[in-house]
């Protein structure tokens, strides 16, 4: 007999921020990545399927204000919890997304794991990938945010700048250039490396549901993140997460919605690796 | 520039009656009064389409000719899409075949006609103009200083531009192709062009109005230094050019780079060299120093080191992973299997 028993691993918070961030990164890229590979023939077909100029352009400010909205709910989540609700733990201990020392033994644990001379360490509620991925996600944000305003308003944005400076530090062409590149760097890093450890892994292919339907079941809790169950266990806490598995019909919808997603990712990742090599050879 | 017989027909009067030449005045005056009536009846392309549309009636369908400035062979087709010339700058009612190819003013070309015609004069009857703010540009001034041959008209305004291009100077088509006229000479110009925020646009294959082309910053024939106080470009100038677009443009505002110099080899070995000659030459690293290009190849070159170590640590520990994990599940089962037996 199957084990059925299911846990709620992510909030229905957590889910809507993480589907917004589809959408808008998704048509962020779509709409972006043909200009740093304006030179190519898919850039201009995807140009133009989402409208050329200057529609594109309008595409692109619409997604990244949904990417503001996104990180706007996001820090007043964290600001309600920590200052209103008083809730502990979410920059220090097991539960936080921040580093801890003990992530620095887990990516030793995880290097002598590969290399074949030890077991795979165990992991509590935040794997070191994931934090970094979050952390990266954060920071990608706030640096594209910064750099995509200074595009969007050049005028405005000098204006600040007096003269003098003005003639060594340009900033609406150091603000393109990372903006650009960061754009790359964060594309590429979503589809690789996101997918490969999350959503691509031998044992989750095609897609992890757990942030799409929130579940996540007992074999899965115990084999990722048994230090998280077993703590949730001691603390007799454990119970409280349990919910009922997710009904075919929504596991199916994660499927549909998610694997043409992880294809256009993929795609995009191949063809900005193709001009890589074009490039190189 | 329209063509309008009547003011070409003005500027040869004001011409004659101011250079008081009045043999060549009055000479002209009585040619246009005897030719009136026959110019009339002459204005027709028929004999010329009745050819030029139809392959199996011409001698040869392309020419191959070489451009006497940059020597570049450019094949010239000799049929006419009668439909797309009719559109373009030069396809207006009162316009024919015989008022650029004047060698063959009424000849009769029923037999066919000589090979190789005179080269076209734009410039005596209709674009004085244009060719007169050319002949004062640095463009032309540099060429002759260094003696090197000066651009004629179709140097620049050759082949599909000059024929087909139905809203003249703002067509994007003639745009585009102005980027391609500029860029086969100044092709390091074009290089970085097409890596600003400008150029990428244009280069994606958009070139209406709103997106910037070289004329539209540099002008278009009167093409001065930035020294020059009359240049586009220039300190006095660059305000309004910049202003044209960006409206409330700031002083700070126009003094963008508009070509990066972020992938242009040439640039790091300048800076290489300015490092290098420190000791003996440090004024020159100061300008080096101070120059904005500086700073963003400082950034793009980190941030090329930053895409290279983020995906080989990140892929090499994703691979790693991966073969970790089939590792494991191999090992499970192998021994799965034995206990089995």
């Amino acid at each position: 007999m199957k084990n059925n028993t299911n846990y709620l691993r992510f909030g229905l918070f957590h889910r809507f921020c993480h589907f917004l961030i589809i959408i808008s990164f998704f048509g962020l890229v779509l709409t972006g990545v043909p200009l740093a590979f304006k030179g190519y023939g898919w850039a201009r077909w995807l140009y133009e399927l989402f409208g050329g100029y200057p529609t594109a352009g309008y595409l692109h400010r619409i997604c990244a204000l949904i990417t503001f909205f996104a990180a706007f709910v996001h820090f007043i989540y964290l600001f309600y919890n920590v200052s209103v609700q008083k809730r502990k733990g979410f920059f220090w201990g097991p539960n936080s997304l921040l580093i801890q020392p003990r992530d620095v033994f887990d990516i030793v644990g995880d290097i002598k794991w590969f290399l074949g001379i030890g077991k795979r360490p165990n992991f509590d509620c935040w794997i070191y990938w994931e934090k970094f991925e979050y952390l990266s996600l954060m920071w990608g944000t706030l640096v594209m945010a910064i750099t995509g305003l200074i595009l969007w308003f050049p005028v405005q944005f000098t204006k600040i700048i007096p003269v003098s400076v003005a003639g060594i530090i340009d900033l609406p062409s150091i603000a393109l250039i990372v903006h650009r590149y960061e754009a790359i760097l964060a594309a590429g890093f979503i589809f690789t490396i996101h997918f490969f450890h999350t959503h691509l892994l031998p044992e989750k292919m095609p897609v992890d549901e757990a942030i799409f339907t929130g579940r996540i079941t007992e074999e899965e809790f115990k084999h990722e993140r048994l230090n998280q169950y077993k703590r949730l266990q001691n603390q007799r806490q454990l119970d409280n997460y349990k919910i009922a598995p997710p009904s075919l019909f929504v596991s199916f919808l994660t499927r549909l919605f998610a694997v043409p997603i992880l294809i256009t990712g993929l795609i995009m990742v191949g063809l900005m690796f193709s001009a890589l090599l074009v490039w190189a050879i | 520039m329209v063509y309008k017989p009547i003011k070409c027909l003005m500027k040869v009067v004001v011409s004659g009656v101011k250079r008081l030449e009045l043999l060549t005045f009055l000479t002209t005056c009585v040619t246009v009064i005897i030719l009136s009536p026959a110019m009339l009846f002459a204005g027709d392309n028929g004999p010329c389409i009745e050819c030029h549309t139809k392959p199996d009636k011409l001698k040869v369908t392309e020419k191959a000719k070489i451009d006497p400035v940059t020597g570049e062979i450019k094949v010239s087709p000799m049929l006419i899409d009668e439909a797309a010339f009719k559109a373009s700058a030069h396809g207006g009612e009162d316009f024919f075949c015989i008022d650029c190819h004047q060698d063959l003013d009424g000849k009769d070309v029923t037999e066919g006609h000589k090979p190789n015609l005179k080269p076209v004069d734009c410039i005596t009857f209709c674009h004085d103009d244009p060719a007169e703010d050319y002949l004062q540009s640095t463009h032309v001034k540099l060429m002759r200083e260094n003696s090197k041959d000066v651009p004629t008209c179709k140097g620049c305004h050759s082949g599909l531009s000059y024929h087909y291009t139905p809203l003249g100077e703002k067509s994007p088509l003639h745009r585009k192709l102005t980027i391609d006229a500029c860029g086969s000479c100044h092709q390091d110009y074009l290089n970085s062009y097409k890596n600003n925020a400008h150029g990428q646009v244009a280069t994606l294959g958009h070139t209406t109005t709103d997106v910037p082309v070289c004329f539209d910053c540099h002008g278009k024939h009167k093409i001065l230094n930035s020294s020059d106080p009359e240049s586009k470009v220039g300190k006095e100038r660059i305000m309004e050019t910049c202003g044209s677009c960006h409206a409330n443009a700031n002083a700070s505002f126009v003094r963008h780079v508009e070509h990066p110099q972020i992938k242009n080899i040439k640039y790091y070995k300048t800076v290489l060299a300015a490092v290098k000659n420190a000791r003996s030459d440090p004024e020159n690293l100061k300008k080096v120093i101070k120059n904005p290009q500086t700073i963003l190849c400082i950034v793009f070159v980190m941030y090329v080191g930053i895409l290279a170590f983020t995906f080989s640590a990140f892929g090499l520990h994703s691979l790693l992973s991966w073969f970790a994990v089939v590792r494991d599940e191999f090992r499970r089962k192998e021994h799965g299997d034995e206990e089995q037996h």
